[in-house]
């Protein structure tokens, strides 16, 4: 369903993505892991074909990306970081516009808008200007216009982020219950691991631009045994930091708590974010916050978020 | 077609449930309404001189002087107005992040900027529209007054005046979303399209300091010089082709600017 082949996006001389190559079967969930700026933002943005690529193919639904892209986006729901919404439009006018765009038959329209927006739950705001509606909301919106017509491929950039844990359920299971389906093939890029572990058959970390990693979880799992089976967050930590030095280098000075398996998902984020802490010492106290959650304070960092 | 009309759509929902399409009526009317009964009230003044002097009553043309200033001072207005209504079209949607969604919805660019044109161009035909009532008042209470059917206004001459207006407008709120096209600054857009503007509108005052062929071609690129005909009921290709020329160019540029997208 989507072909990936040595994928190289550059700006000026700085690579965003160097050689990505990865193939996904139609049905599968991919979770798409990496530290900020890995280059998981560009990698979703050339699939949908926002960007082009400085070499490498892509192919997704069998059409290439940069050849045939009208024919790649008709089958392809994205859901950008910051999700695309005319704030001065009500709900029910911009999912409409949407839905116009994206070729849906105008006599099936409205029956399809009330369906995502049944789905994703924003069938009670339609009538409301998008601008007035909390973040929890927008973001639901904008859900709802990645998955108007139902596409094949979907493609979610941290689609959870900024909700309440009651909302990240609940768009949890809606990926859930669209994976289910097996009708649709889905990129979910997140930072929180525990969601990957939920939905996701197969894994892919990236790293500066790079691969590190692809395989299903299980394959992940059987890889990195350590005497006793390892979460998805150990062995997250291990592609990402090896070494370890990243982790603990901005821990001194506070207990350098090892991982628990259940700690939640906020601390293994935070953990290659940290290696941009300037220097070895004690953080000042305006810092403390971030410095505490990277050895295990989930609801510390949850809150920072 | 049908995506180039739900962005029209889509565009024309914004205008009307922002302010801006209002004020922009409502500045519109107000300042046009001023004009008009400074015109209409020198005209009176001349037409009681009439009443002595039979020779003024010979040139003495209500069409002449109120409707042909009038659309003249629209053309001035254009220049003022369209910046603001232009300057959203392409700058906002990558403010907002929306153009993300634009260039990942099965659209061609074509289709983006023929359906933003589309919006644009709407908003100002329904300003020149409002701007007719001005003189249908006239016709309304001059229509009656005249001597042997002589009253009210020549129609062919104003509406071929407002239709001149109406080209205009469209010229400038092409080149406006060109502008808009280039940056993702609302404030930016405006400001370069307002220079735009008004350079083509006193271009004929450069004609008037120049001489050669040089004062010809300001002459030409003077969008005051073109309209002047239009507003006079002379319809001449020369004036048509003039603002075509520039619709066209704008279209294409944008859509160079945005294909541009698809490979920087």
């Amino acid at each position: 369903m989507i072909e990936v082949k040595g994928l190289t996006k550059r700006y000026r001389d700085r690579a965003a993505i160097e050689g990505l190559s990865f193939e996904l079967e139609e049905g599968d969930i991919l979770g798409f892991l990496g530290p900020n700026g890995a280059g998981k933002t560009t990698t979703m943005r050339v699939l949908a074909g926002f960007l082009p690529a400085t070499s490498g193919s892509a192919k997704v639904a069998g059409f290439d990306v940069f050849e045939q892209p009208l024919e790649v986006k008709r089958r392809l729901g994205y859901l950008p970081e910051q999700p695309p919404l005319y704030p001065d439009m009500t709900v029910g006018s911009y999912l409409r516009f949407c839905a116009e765009v994206k070729g849906i038959a105008s006599k099936g329209l409205k029956a399809e808008i009330d369906r995502v927006a049944r789905l994703t739950r924003v069938d009670d705001v339609l009538g409301r200007v998008i601008a007035n509606l909390s973040k929890g909301y927008r973001q639901r919106v904008g859900l709802a216009q990645a998955i108007i017509g139902s596409p094949p491929v979907l493609i979610l950039d941290e689609p959870t982020v900024g909700l309440d844990p009651l909302q990240i359920i609940e768009v949890r299971d809606l990926v859930r219950d669209l994976a289910a389906s097996g009708k649709h093939t889905i990129i979910l890029s997140t930072h929180i691991l525990q969601e990957v572990t939920e939905l996701c058959r197969k894994v892919l970390v990236i790293k500066s631009g790079k691969l590190v990693d692809f395989d299903t979880i299980e394959g992940l799992r059987s890889r990195h045994v350590d005497g006793k089976e390892l979460s998805l967050e150990e062995i997250y930590l291990r592609l990402i930091d090896p070494t370890g030095e990243l982790r603990h280098r901005p821990a001194e000075g506070a207990t350098p708590a090892p991982q628990t398996p259940n700690a939640d998902a906020g601390s293994a984020e935070s953990a290659p974010q940290s290696a941009g802490a300037p220097s070895p010492e004690p953080a000042p106290a305006g810092a403390g916050a971030e410095t505490t959650s990277s050895d295990g304070e989930p609801p510390t960092k949850a809150a920072a978020n | 077609m049908r995506n180039v009309v739900a962005i029209a759509k889509k565009e024309l929902n914004i205008y009307f449930t922002t302010p801006i399409a209002y004020a922009m009526f409502a500045v519109m009317t107000l300042l046009l309404s001023y004009v008009f009964a400074g015109y209409l009230n020198a005209f009176s003044k001349l037409s009681l001189e009439a009443n002595v002097n039979p020779q003024i009553a010979e040139y003495l043309n209500a069409t002449d002087m109120i409707v042909y200033p009038l659309v003249v001072f629209g053309g001035v207005f254009v220049v003022f107005i369209v910046p603001f209504l232009s300057m959203r079209l392409i700058a906002e949607e990558k403010r907002q992040k929306t153009f993300e969604l634009l260039m990942t919805s099965p659209l061609r660019p074509v289709e983006i900027v023929l359906g933003k044109y589309l919006g644009g161009v709407a908003i100002m035909g329904v300003a020149v529209l409002i701007a007719l009532l001005f003189p249908a008042i006239l016709q309304l209470f001059a229509g009656s007054a005249g001597t042997g059917g002589s009253g009210g206004i020549e129609w062919r001459t104003t509406l071929l005046g407002f239709f001149g207006l109406f080209l205009w407008s469209s010229a400038a709120m092409a080149i406006g979303m060109f502008v808009s096209s280039l940056t993702s600054s609302q404030a930016v857009s405006a400001i370069v399209s307002l220079l735009v503007l008004l350079l083509m509108w006193l271009a004929s005052w450069g004609a008037m300091a120049t001489d050669g062929a040089l004062s010809e071609v300001m002459n030409w690129l003077s969008a005051q010089r073109h309209l002047h005909g239009f507003a006079r009921g002379v319809f001449d290709l020369k004036d048509l082709a003039y603002y075509l020329s520039w619709i066209v160019l704008g279209l294409f540029l944008t859509h160079r600017a945005i294909e541009a997208h698809r490979w920087a």
